[in-house]
């Protein structure tokens, strides 16, 4: 693409031609010139846009944390007793002995060669495959596959199930934790995984703030963490800790671990195999090009039933999709409404629509500051105004952004956690719900003295007409699109907006230099980690430092009941709790969700036969909070790879006319080029 | 090298005066210049109309410009908007959308009519400010000659082997996202041909007796320059604007397919991007791929063209061409 729109332009040539006295015939030129640049123009992207593209898919500041970060569940005081140690179903038969036995039958399974392979098309790069700095969705979730952690969650309901550890119970005093750790689980490199592996990850954590930067938040309230033998693993916490069986820390083995010298700059991704204990080994990385991970045929719960899984990558949406077309790769995430309708039609492939654990809202600068009360930014102060954010959003029709925008693969925003999260979802009361109604927002502009001038624009307090910056993910399509609706609707009111589109929307953000900003997370069974971005403690230190703060949110009350949350270990009494901070938060009018984004995504059915969502019952497969859908997945029972989508015809049939179009001009050319050097010939 | 016969200024009337009567002796002067370019002018036009593919290349850009131009009063502003689109998302063509819909439900049509504003406006300032930028350098570095020349020249070098659209990416990306942005960008980043072409046009006009001439009048460096030499490169410039406005307006596209453009501007390639994003490449939608991309190429070509012809109107040294 670059080096074709170098040699497009016509001046290099020009020049050229001026001293050599001659040139190739104009039209010839031209049409070459644009058979060559037609098609890169359709095709796709380069990789420069696609690469930022693909880091933004994953809402550079949100989801990028949110895996990481997922805080404890209340589930434990159901039944303190019998959850301790409980199995799920799924592990079900698959008692120690009968590891030898697995073995041989997934040996047997391998005969079929090297056929079984799963292969997921991704976007986003990889920031790193240490378990200790990585925070992006893609790498996070290759983690949860090489490495075990202490819990999981259950696939129908998240609640937590075994990990590495088979049971866990707090002391009465709530402040010590005691795990029993499995027997059966081993590094891919023969030596058993024991508490001691686990103590000195979480040591390690706690010593070296370099080991801390991805999941630092679970472990800062530890006081001690102690193996007394190979199956006991104990936590000892400085104050109570709802998180504590929502633990997302990947146990890393501490015979190769202990041999790292910096863990702020060693990214794991040198030595292949990477020893681990999951459901897959890490045999293979390169960068943008490939993930390749091989089955853990030793692993406890059962090998899963492909023998390889390869994140192949994509940069482009649209590449992927003719992939999967082709029966290249088996999965495709992040499909367009477009794409997914027209892959619904096409034959062998399933297209999963399911509500996903996603928020897309609207946030206005609270005025951005710091702990010790220095303000910075440049937030407008109209923003500051309750009535102007009340109005705002009284001017946003959600409804309209879900079938316009979203084409109906999303569901209307109410509070802040998606409804998917039913222990913790909450919706505005009639009172206090700030419904579409453009009219009511205009009367209290009005009321306010927001009033309009001569050619109907809104004057702010200090005389000056109210135009508002927001921030927007240039690489997120529905960023743009929805900007497009807020433009019109506020414009009605007679407020400017000025969508300011950036591939790095942390600089401004950090530094507070914008009035509102779509701002979406990826939220997790516990909702601990979305909500502690909220609190007075998240905001940076002075104003030169970074704070782990989403939107400069500062709030007394909501401060209050997180503290208390965080505590509680009754799920009951806990999400309660969660629920009032919603509601603070959604009267506070600093955030307004707009929309909770459907996971939209697509795999062949001649190549998975079975896969797990989760939930199970209408959930997502890719970025789960746990490895069920690529440990679950079967291979179909025939192996009819060799099919093509019906849909790849019209690509096929615009390059077929482009081809002939070319091949046509090029024959009128040259029959004039002939009758025009025919005095010269004769 | 190009109108040998036309030096400015000449010391003796040319065979024109058959159109004066020469009333006074200065404005004479000056309704002789007058005629003289009204002639000039008209010579081109004869030469330009024998040049087909010219005329048909003018023609396009002629009904394109009305297009443009009439636009508000075609299709209307409210074809934009998003809020009060009037179709479903990505209806194939029917009779009350000819092209169909984007993702918004907004009529193809109209925003490809729409979209010809930007494109034409980003497309000509972008190759004014080029060319600007190109002759300034050019006539300076050949004027001066000696160590200005080298240095202005090696920086000239520089800017020519960098990629054209790599550099344009990144002033892009940093600036803030306009359409002004967007014709910096491409203005700064494509002026080093014209520079060169000026350079050598400059050194060829200043070799000329009557420069030396002029200098021995005592004429300035700003006064040769202004006076004497830019006139005899402008032809050379006006054909390598003519010439560079299609480049213009395929980079314009190329950055805002990128999405490096204003996004909430219509234009061409702008309208690719949308198409990319919606997904309309693998879902089949082909209606909402092909104008605008059809559009682009056909604009780029019907400048081309012109330029073409313009270049071998003024320049006959070019050889054969229709």
């Amino acid at each position: 693409m670059i080096t074709t729109a170098h040699h497009r332009s016509p001046g290099p040539a020009l020049f050229l031609r001026s001293r050599a006295g001659r040139r190739p015939h104009p039209l010839l030129r031209l049409l070459l010139a644009v058979g060559i640049a037609a098609p890169t123009l359709i095709a796709g992207p380069p990789q420069a846009q696609a690469q930022t593209r693909a880091e933004a898919q994953a809402w550079p500041r949100a989801q990028a944390q949110a895996p990481a970060a997922v805080p404890g569940t209340g589930q434990l005081m159901d039944s303190p007793a019998s959850a301790v140690g409980t199995r799920v179903r799924a592990d079900e038969g698959n008692s120690d002995g009968k590891t030898d036995g697995k073995d041989d039958k997934s040996n047997g399974d391998g005969k079929t060669g090297a056929g079984n392979v799963l292969t997921v098309a991704v976007s986003q790069s990889v920031d790193s495959l240490s378990p200790f700095l990585a925070q992006r969705l893609v790498s996070t979730s290759v983690h949860r596959l090489i490495y075990e952690y202490l819990t999981n969650y259950d696939p129908r309901d998240a609640r937590p199930v075994p990990g590495l550890a088979t049971a866990w119970s707090p002391s009465a005093d709530k402040l010590t934790w005691t795990y029993t750790i499995r027997k059966d689980s081993t590094w891919s490199d023969g030596r058993p995984a024991t508490a001691e592996d686990a103590a000195w990850t979480f040591g390690r954590m706690m010593k070296d703030p370099g080991a801390a930067t991805a999941n630092g938040s679970f472990t800062a309230n530890f006081a001690e963490v102690t193996a007394p033998d190979p199956e006991t693993l104990v936590i000892r916490l400085k104050k109570p800790q709802a998180t504590m069986t929502a633990l997302d820390v990947p146990i890393v083995p501490k015979h190769i671990w202990e041999k790292v010298g910096d863990f702020s700059t060693f990214n794991n991704d040198t030595r292949f195999p990477v020893v681990g204990n999951g459901p897959f080994v890490l045999t293979d990385y390169k960068v943008d090009r490939y993930i390749r991970l091989r089955a853990n045929k030793n692993f406890w719960r059962g090998a899963p039933k492909f023998d390889e899984l390869v994140f192949r990558y994509y940069k482009d949406g649209d590449a992927a999709v003719a992939a999967l077309r082709k029966g290249e790769v088996s999965f495709v995430p992040h499909l367009t409404p477009a794409q997914a309708a027209s892959l619904k039609n096409a034959e062998n492939i399933q297209v999963n629509d399911a509500p996903g654990r996603r928020f897309l809202a609207l946030a206005t600068n609270p005025g951005a500051r710091a702990k010790n009360g220095g303000r910075f930014g440049s937030g407008h102060p109209a923003l500051l105004d309750p009535v102007v954010r009340r109005a705002l959003f009284h001017a946003v029709d959600r409804q309209t952004i879900v079938e316009k925008v979203f084409q109906g693969h999303a569901v209307e925003g109410e509070g802040y956690l998606p409804p998917r999260f039913s222990a913790y979802f909450w919706k505005p009361a009639a009172s206090q719900r700030i419904a579409h109604d453009p009219a009511k927002a205009a009367a209290l502009l009005d009321e306010a003295g927001y009033r309009r001038d001569g050619s109907g624009r809104r004057l702010g307090k200090d005389g000056r007409p109210l135009d508002f910056r927001v921030l927007c993910h240039a690489t997120d399509p529905h960023d743009k699109a929805v900007g497009k609706y807020l433009r019109e609707w506020w414009g009605e009111l007679g407020i400017g907006l000025r969508v300011v589109c950036l591939d790095n929307v942390s600089d401004p953000w950090l530094k507070g230099d914008y009035d509102l900003a779509f701002d979406g997370w990826s939220v997790n069974p516990d909702p601990d980690f979305v909500l502690s971005i909220h609190t007075c403690s998240a905001l940076p230190a002075t104003p030169a430092d970074t704070g782990a703060t989403d939107n400069f949110i500062c709030d007394e009350r909501f401060d209050r009941l997180y503290a208390q949350q965080a505590v509680e270990y009754d799920a009951a009494r806990r999400g309660d709790l969660v629920r009032q901070m919603q509601s603070r938060l959604y009267d506070t009018g600093f955030m307004n969700v707009m929309v909770y984004p459907n996971a939209l995504e697509a795999y062949r059915t001649d190549q998975i036969g079975s896969i797990t969502t989760m939930p199970e019952a209408a959930g997502n497969l890719y970025g789960q909070d746990g490895y069920w859908s690529w440990w679950s997945a079967e291979p179909a029972a025939a192996g009819g790879a060799a099919s093509d989508g019906g849909g790849s015809s019209p690509a096929v049939a615009i390059g077929i006319g482009i081809s002939v179009v070319l091949v046509i001009a090029v024959g009128i050319l040259t029959s004039r080029r002939r009758r025009a050097t025919a005095d010269d010939r004769e | 090298m190009t109108r040998p016969m036309n030096p400015p200024n000449p010391p003796n009337p040319p065979k024109a005066t058959w159109q004066t009567d020469s009333p006074g002796p200065r404005k004479s002067t000056r309704s002789l210049q007058r005629a003289r370019r009204r002639a000039s002018v008209a010579r081109f036009w004869r030469r330009y109309r024998t040049h087909r593919a010219g005329v048909a290349g003018l023609a396009g850009l002629t009904l394109l410009a009305v297009l443009a131009l009439a636009a508000p009063w075609l299709v209307g502003d409210d074809v934009q908007s998003v809020t009060r689109a009037p179709g479903r998302a990505l209806e194939p063509p029917s009779g009350a959308f000819p092209l169909g819909t984007d993702q918004f439900g907004r009529s193809l049509l109209g925003l490809l009519v729409w979209g010809s504003r930007i494109s034409l406006t980003v497309g000509l300032l972008a190759a004014a400010l080029s060319v600007a930028i190109g002759t300034l350098v050019g006539v300076v570095a050949g004027h001066y000659r000696g160590w200005i020349s080298t240095a202005v020249m090696r920086i000239t070098d520089w800017f020519l082997v960098m990629p054209t659209l790599v550099l344009a990416i990144v002033l892009a990306t940093v600036l803030s996202r306009s359409v002004w942005t967007v014709i910096l960008a491409i203005g700064v980043t494509t002026w080093p041909t014209t520079a060169r072409l000026v350079r050598a046009q400059t050194i060829a006009v200043e070799s000329r007796p009557y420069i030396e001439r002029a200098k021995a009048l005592g004429g300035g460096h700003r006064h040769l320059m202004t006076r004497h030499v830019l006139p005899q490169v402008m032809p050379l410039v006006l054909a390598q604007t003519t010439l560079g406005i299609s480049a213009a307006i395929l980079t314009e596209a190329t950055l805002a397919f990128l999405g490096l453009g204003d996004p909430t501007v219509v234009s061409w390639g702008g309208m690719l991007q949308d198409a990319r994003e919606a997904g309309a490449v693998s879902s089949g939608h082909w209606w909402y791929l092909a104008p605008p991309g059809i559009a682009v190429a056909l604009v780029a070509l019907a400048f081309t063209l012109c330029g073409r012809a313009v270049e071998s109107v003024l320049n006959p040294r070019l050889g054969v061409s229709r």
